[in-house]
């Protein structure tokens, strides 16, 4: 017998763990879906809707990108599908259907083609895309909150509404703490998600719970999740209503969901926490001193900008030591 | 009888940073006994270690015994025997499982010859040092775990260098292969006389053996046998925590003895000596019975092969031999490892021999080895916590694909000792090692290719 025509001649290791780009795509897009229906539940099927226009949005801009520049279409690794699907998360429901199609093409072409495509952006593609839609469509990305109407699925005349951090914004503590009964009973529908908000955040619970899906398969680990809870939390002691800060607004979401984005997060723990805390701080004076009610979404692309840096301070520690002699 | 009641002492040894936890897959084997192959002619490579290849010092028609020099070693290289009693078919350029073609000895099996007489020193364990490292000098006997390093050159010390501990490795950390686990099973007595010898070689007043945990069944029979040998000094056996890579010097070494080896040093520097437990009884025996490296046990299995089984064979040996004996290839074979899944070479023929530091044959099918082209780095981080030596096979892929392969040199790439964790993990299934292996190149001949390589799969 000669050569054995067939057999492969590729390099070790022959076996690899199973968990590819693509399963960790798909992981996290899927973990978001109890979230997403109770959105559902609460704002009617309008919120598949968008979810599904951002998604095409997404989609669209990678394959005309990828189209343009004669390469191979990327598109299976699920990675913009899950952009589209977490703008949508920081959207409020009452956005007309065509807008997140608009902010998860430019999210996708500008914040992540234009730098090289998956693994070479230095911002969180869904993030630049909400930023995108709040500089260029302020009026309906900040007054189009609805007010919870469990079980109508479809409602012509949905209610607007302000979002609690919009209402403490604007109103002050103290009128805030009237106008919403803040309380016990109040905090579980917060944590429970009885309440206003963006499509991926109304419930506290099953963020933490999509989230804790994702812990056990191991594709997120703690250190940038709990740090940014925790710098929030610091920093809202500051304000009266520190519990109230911890529950509202994005930081959930966005504390599991986008300031974990691998490619835009710094690689080692210990730079993972400082990043962490220190986007849960800045988001944390913006709400309580700063100009918007929320401010999560500017604190995780200002700390995506430091990343660089950190992964340059905080390298691996080599196991062996260095020669000496011999 | 449980590990702790046999006296195995003390925690599950461990080395402190990385690893993986692989699938072990070796149940197919682990309660197979070694059986005996012998084929009907064997190819016996010149070449089967690193340093210079042996000269050959038979012909053509030439009959030779089981054990009888056939190729006399050049300085630094190891000499080669007969590993069956025949005829000299030929002298001849043939396939060979690293070299792709080296010279070889073809001998053709004589069925009906006697077993060869064996000599049994009585006197063994009270030679000289030097007697005894000239028994194994000439035994041919090379390291047997993998890298096939001329024993007898590991043993003689550099001048200055002073060795207090052998440590022995029956770690066996590669998914599959159970080969060390069954010498360990069936001859405990034989791998502690080899370590102890080995010891007294060296001058070393401790040894201790490393048995990963998922074999503790082995670290009790070696346990046993410390008991009825009463060697001095006594060896120690200590279970390992199961994890990838255990067996690595390095991590064997710090697991064992606290004791961390210097960047790209040896285990000498640390006063350590590390051998593969079929190395100390290959030792044993070329010391007591003057028998040189004749035979090869490895463990012949996956799921493209018909009967997985651990095998005895003589060296030379074709892998097409051993298939036939082994009931076959499944069709949908698709890879030939040499050695097990994490650092073992893929083989493009099967009619090249088993040679001295052949540790396996793994046959993978199509469906175990199927891939992904590999994607950009998403920066997971994954490779950088699997990493045993905490280097950056992440940034040395990149920069190695971007044609900047020589300023990698500070996320390790000389250290790397390509064990393979970083890419079993890499979700963008990045061949990091073969990345690592092209920067390697770069700075050997100091210039970025890199710049153009793809890595990737090759079909033979
Ligand atoms: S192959 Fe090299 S870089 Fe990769 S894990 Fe092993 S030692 Fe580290
Ligand atoms: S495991 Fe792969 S994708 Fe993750 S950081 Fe390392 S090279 Fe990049």
């Amino acid at each position: 017998m000669a050569e054995t025509p067939g057999l492969r001649l590729a390099p070790g290791p022959h076996v690899h763990a199973g968990q590819t780009t693509r399963a960790i795509m798909w992981w996290v897009t899927l973990s978001l879906l109890p979230a997403y229906l109770w959105a559902t539940y609460l704002f009617g099927v309008r919120v598949l809707g968008l979810t599904a226009s951002g998604v095409v949005g997404a989609y669209l801009g990678e394959w005309l990108v990828n189209r343009l520049r004669q390469q191979r279409q990327t598109l299976r690794d699920g990675s913009a599908v899950l952009t589209g699907v977490l703008l949508v998360g920081t959207l409020s429901p009452g956005l007309p259907l065509w807008m997140p199609a608009i902010g998860g093409f430019m999210g996708i072409v500008f914040a992540k083609m234009l730098f090289g495509g998956l693994g070479y952006n230095i911002f969180n593609p869904a993030l630049v895309a909400r930023a995108f839609l709040m500089a260029c469509f302020p009026l309906a990305m900040t007054t189009t909150w609805l007010a919870p109407r469990p079980g109508v699925w479809w409602a012509a005349d949905a209610v607007t509404t302000a979002s609690p951090l919009t209402v403490l914004k604007l109103e002050g503590v103290a009128r805030a703490a009237e106008l919403l009964g803040l309380g016990p009973a109040y905090y579980g529908q917060l944590l429970l998600g009885f309440r206003a908000g963006s499509i991926g955040e109304v419930s506290v619970v099953l963020v933490a719970l999509g989230a804790a899906v994702l812990l056990r398969r191991r594709i997120l680990s703690v250190y940038i999740p709990l740090s940014v809870l925790v710098g929030t939390g610091l920093v809202a002691l500051a304000s009266d209503v520190p519990l109230f800060h911890l529950l509202t607004g994005g930081l959930w979401f966005g504390a599991f969901y986008m300031a974990t984005d691998y490619v835009t997060a710094p690689l080692l723990p210990r730079a993972q926490i400082i990043f962490g805390l220190g986007i849960g701080a800045l988001t944390g004076i913006i709400r309580i001193w700063g100009g918007y009610p929320e401010g999560i979404c500017y604190a995780i692309l200002l700390w995506n900008a430091v990343t660089p840096a950190l992964n340059q301070w905080f390298r691996p520690k080599r196991v062996a030591p260095e020669a000496i002699g011999v | 009888m449980s590990t702790h009641e046999a006296g195995i002492s003390g925690e599950l040894r461990r080395f402190l940073r990385g690893g993986v936890s692989l699938e072990e897959h070796k149940e197919a084997t682990a309660q197979t006994p070694i059986t005996t192959f012998i084929p009907a002619e064997v190819t016996i490579p010149l070449a089967q270690h690193l340093g210079p290849p042996a000269q050959a010092i038979v012909k053509r028609k030439q009959v030779v015994q089981r054990g009888e020099l056939i190729a006399t070693a050049e300085p630094n290289g190891a000499p080669v025997h007969a590993s069956v009693t025949g005829t000299v078919a030929r002298v001849a350029l043939s396939p060979h499982p690293t070299l792709t073609e080296a010279p070889a000895i073809v001998i053709t099996v004589d069925p009906n010859a006697a077993a060869p007489q064996c000599t049994d020193d009585p006197a063994w364990a009270t030679l000289p040092r030097d007697v005894m490292l000239a028994r194994i000098e000439a035994a041919g006997i090379v390291g047997l775990g993998g890298a096939a390093f001329p024993t007898y050159r590991k043993l003689r010390l550099p001048d200055g260098v002073r060795v207090d501990t052998v440590v022995l490795n029956g770690a066996e950390c590669e998914p599959y292969l159970t080969s060390d686990h069954r010498l360990m099973l069936e001859s405990p007595k034989d791998v502690l006389r080899g370590a102890w010898l080995l010891a007294q070689i060296i001058g070393a007043q401790r040894v201790v053996i490393g048995v990963e945990d998922n074999k503790s069944d082995a670290a009790v029979v070696l346990q046993a046998a410390v008991e009825q040998l009463s060697l001095s000094p006594a060896p120690d056996v200590l279970l390992c925590r199961t994890r990838y890579p255990q067996g690595a010097e390095r991590q064997l070494v710090e697991a064992l003895t606290g004791r961390r080896i210097p960047a790209r040093g040896l285990p000498l520097q640390v006063g350590v000596l590390v051998q593969n437990v079929a190395t100390a009884i290959a030792c044993y025996q070329a010391v007591r019975y003057q028998q040189p490296l004749l035979d090869r046990v490895l463990t012949v299995t996956g799921p493209g092969i018909g009967h997985p089984m651990n095998l005895r064979v003589p060296i030379g040996t074709l892998v097409q031999d051993i298939v036939a004996h082994c009931g076959g290839l499944d069709a949908r074979t698709a890879m030939v490892i040499a050695g097990g899944p994490m650092m073992g070479r893929a083989l493009g023929r099967l009619d090249v021999p088993v040679i001295k530091g052949t540790g396996g044959l793994l046959f993978l099918r199509v469906d175990d080895v199927q891939r992904e082209p590999y994607g950009p780095c998403i920066s997971c981080a994954a490779c950088l916590d699997a990493c045993p030596l905490g280097l950056e096979p992440n940034q040395i892929s990149i920069y190695t694909e971007a044609g900047r392969a020589l300023e990698t040199e500070s996320f390790g790439t000389r250290e790397c000792f390509e064990c393979g964790c970083c890419a079993y993990v890499c979700p963008a299934e990045r061949p990091l090692v073969q990345f690592i292996q092209i920067a390697k190149a770069a700075f050997q001949t100091g210039s970025a290719i890199g710049l153009g390589v793809r890595p990737g799969v090759v079909h033979g």
